[in-house]
């Protein structure tokens, strides 16, 4: 059964792979540390290099498997140094992790949330690699009613469980899947959206969408957090360097226990790392919060959110690799570089492509061991990131976005899309939209036409195949339940409440 | 009734659902195989759309905070500086275009003129190199300017 385990260690520990997981880790904890460069605009500056450098698709796989890994490590460090989260993910982590570091620990925490994500990483990647292979084989009797009903449950679960406004998420996920529209209908030929111009008849491209979402609208939100002084850019000093083995010890639940959730977090689809991380805090609180300690740098709020941010990045392979939904705004991406590749990830990928499969899971053990062994000691090292003025970081991340699209095909009309849509990155996330639906609506959009279409034929047209199968009609009725109970849940209890009163 | 940046934008968004409604419906099919065709589709998600930012339009969340006029004319510069390097990128190449935006974008990062300089001339010679020699990616070497090679 674990066969593609052992062909994927095979896989991943050639001198290549290696080098590149253990690149990848790098560069991930150096992008998850700049605050604003998270692990998809890491994945996005990244992705066009490995394409053209020529590597395999298992190789790219590995190297931006690492980034993203690497980028929950590095996360933490702007998140406890300046109170600034450097990724979604990271949010939690500033409640406890900041005070710490203003008590004179900042170099325990750190090491603590090493610990606690190599933890976290470490149960979900087992979890990854004894789940995986059994959703595989349920998946593959999945026909195109099934999928479409999966994606109608992903998008569900994602407009419940992610951010304040659950209105904006949806309009964020239609939005993507509309842009996925432009371009040759697949299925007849028409074509819809281009507007009379080439470029656009092969649809918006991958790497142009999400260099021009995430690196250019950043690019503009950096000049105004630039222009915003309630920043202290002050980086307090270190401390002791190493966190001591009791310390460790007196957070070992919390991080199993936040682990875990940070694991079935993940693998739900449509949700990350920062949803993971926020649960995994709140139920910690709940738990173990005797004191009151909770928010002024209690060991254990710090190790929460951190084991389960690490756990949720892995655990969002799960569905990504056996179903081809992405569990993340992140796997979103990989999956988006995994078609790039004309490998489109699901049920068939464990027996058809093992080495892709096996060789990223066994390249997730090996990089987390890397993560750990670089983030321990050479934390002070990689806390100097921090340091790096915007002036330096603007125009870098500039040219790497300007290069990157201008090498996929020579072309400037590719650099225009690329601004105009970070242009409307931008004023997305000024109007409070989180950009991770709009990228899951814009890899997924195409898929969900084509599976409705697909079923539809099957019928000749009847709508009720869609929820025919049992397993259809779960996911459908699971998804009205996720968009309901949020809404009716605190009705019901306030009734319980007013008939016991 | 308020206005606030949700209800332009929900407006906006029904529009955007209209017009993207009425394109797809005006497509022209000449033959199919399948009974749903390329129309179906994209006319759920307009009515989606519509449904989601009627919404908005009457529930509106808070207004947040938007750019005063001085950044709001950084933030034209930053843009304007970006669409004159796509402007000239294969015009004057690489190196010129790539040394003139790094000083342009660290000089409105506030950088001195000196460091913006330095980082301009270094940035854009080791780019340069980095992704030539060692990336093996080609990249423009400006056909405005005389041919040196």
């Amino acid at each position: 059964m674990f066969d593609f385990l052992i062909d994927g260690f095979g896989v991943a520990l050639t001198p290549l792979n290696l080098g590149l997981a253990f690149l990848g880790a790098v560069l991930g904890t150096l992008f998850g540390a700049l605050p604003g460069i998270g692990p998809i605009n890491g994945i996005a500056i990244l992705m066009p290099l490995a394409y053209t450098l020529g590597l395999p698709a298992e190789s790219a796989l590995i190297l931006l498997a690492g980034v993203y890994t690497g980028a929950e490590y590095g996360g933490r460090m702007s998140s406890i140094l300046l109170n600034v989260p450097g990724d979604a993910g990271a949010v939690m982590t500033t409640l406890d992790g900041h005070p710490l570091a203003k008590k004179g620990l900042a170099g325990p925490a750190l090491g603590l949330s090493a610990v606690s994500s190599f933890v976290g990483a470490t149960i979900a990647i087992i979890g990854l690699t004894l789940f995986a292979p059994l959703l595989a084989e349920v998946a593959v009797m999945f026909g195109p009613a099934e999928f479409f009903a999966l994606m109608i449950f992903a998008f569900a679960s994602m407009s419940v469980m992610m951010g304040k406004d659950p209105i904006k998420t949806a309009i964020g996920a239609v939005l993507g899947v509309m842009i996925a529209m432009v371009g040759v209908d697949s299925g007849t030929g028409v074509l819809r959206y281009t507007f009379g111009m080439a470029e656009l008849y092969d649809g918006i491209d991958f790497v142009v969408m999400i260099i021009g979402l995430f690196a250019i609208s950043e690019i503009l939100l950096m000049l105004e957090h630039a222009n915003r002084n309630d920043a202290n850019d002050e980086i307090p000093p270190l401390g002791r360097v190493m966190v001591s083995l009791k310390e460790v010890l007196y957070c070992k639940w919390t991080m199993l226990r936040c682990g875990l959730i940070g694991f079935i977090v993940g693998v739900l689809p449509g949700t990350g790392a920062s949803v993971a991380g926020a649960v995994a805090y709140t139920t910690e609180k709940r738990i173990s919060d005797k004191d009151g300690t909770f928010g002024t740098g209690d060991m254990r709020g710090l190790a929460a959110p951190e084991a389960a941010n690490n756990a949720s990045a892995a655990g969002s392979f799960v569905p990504m690799l056996t179903l081809g939904i992405p569990g993340s705004g992140t796997t979103a991406v990989l999956l988006g570089a995994l078609m790039l590749y004309n490998i489109t990830p699901g049920p068939m990928m464990f027996s058809e492509r093992p080495e892709v499969a096996g060789g990223l899971i066994a390249s997730l053990y090996i990089g987390n061991v890397v993560l750990l062994a670089l983030n321990l000691p050479l934390a002070g090292l990689f806390a100097k990131v921090l340091t790096i003025p915007r002036w330096v970081l603007v125009p870098g991340i500039a040219i790497l976005a300007f290069t990157g699209v201008y090498q996929l095909h020579s072309d400037l009309m590719a650099i225009y899309l690329m601004l105009i849509i970070g242009v409307f990155g931008y004023l997305l996330r000024k109007l409070g939209f989180s950009l991770a639906p709009v990228i899951l609506g814009y890899v997924l959009g195409g898929l969900m036409e084509d599976n409705l279409r697909r079923a539809l034929s099957i019928s000749g047209g009847d709508v009720g195949i869609l929820w025919q199968s049992g397993i259809s009609l779960g996911l459908w009725i699971a998804a009205a339940l996720l968009l309901v109970l949020p809404w009716l849940l605190p009705k019901l209890l306030f009734r319980k409440s007013l008939d016991g009163a | 009734m308020k206005l606030a940046a949700d209800r332009v934008l929900g407006l906006a968004l029904i529009g955007l659902a209209a017009f993207a409604a009425a394109h797809a419906a005006n497509l022209h099919v000449p033959f199919s195989y399948e009974p749903v065709g390329p129309k179906a589709f994209p006319i759920l998600l307009s009515v989606v759309l519509a449904a989601l930012s009627l919404i908005m339009v009457f529930r509106p969340g808070e207004n947040g905070q938007w750019p005063d006029k001085t950044l709001s004319l950084k933030l034209l510069a930053v843009l304007g500086v970006l669409l004159v390097y796509a402007l000239l990128f294969t015009r004057l190449g690489f190196i010129v275009t790539t040394f003139f935006t790094v000083l342009a974008l660290a000089r409105l990062f506030e950088a001195t003129w000196l460091k913006a300089s330095i980082a301009a001339v270094l940035m854009a010679l080791g780019s340069y190199y980095l992704f030539t020699q060692g990336l093996g990616i080609s990249l423009p070497r400006g056909y405005w300017l005389p041919d040196f090679a």
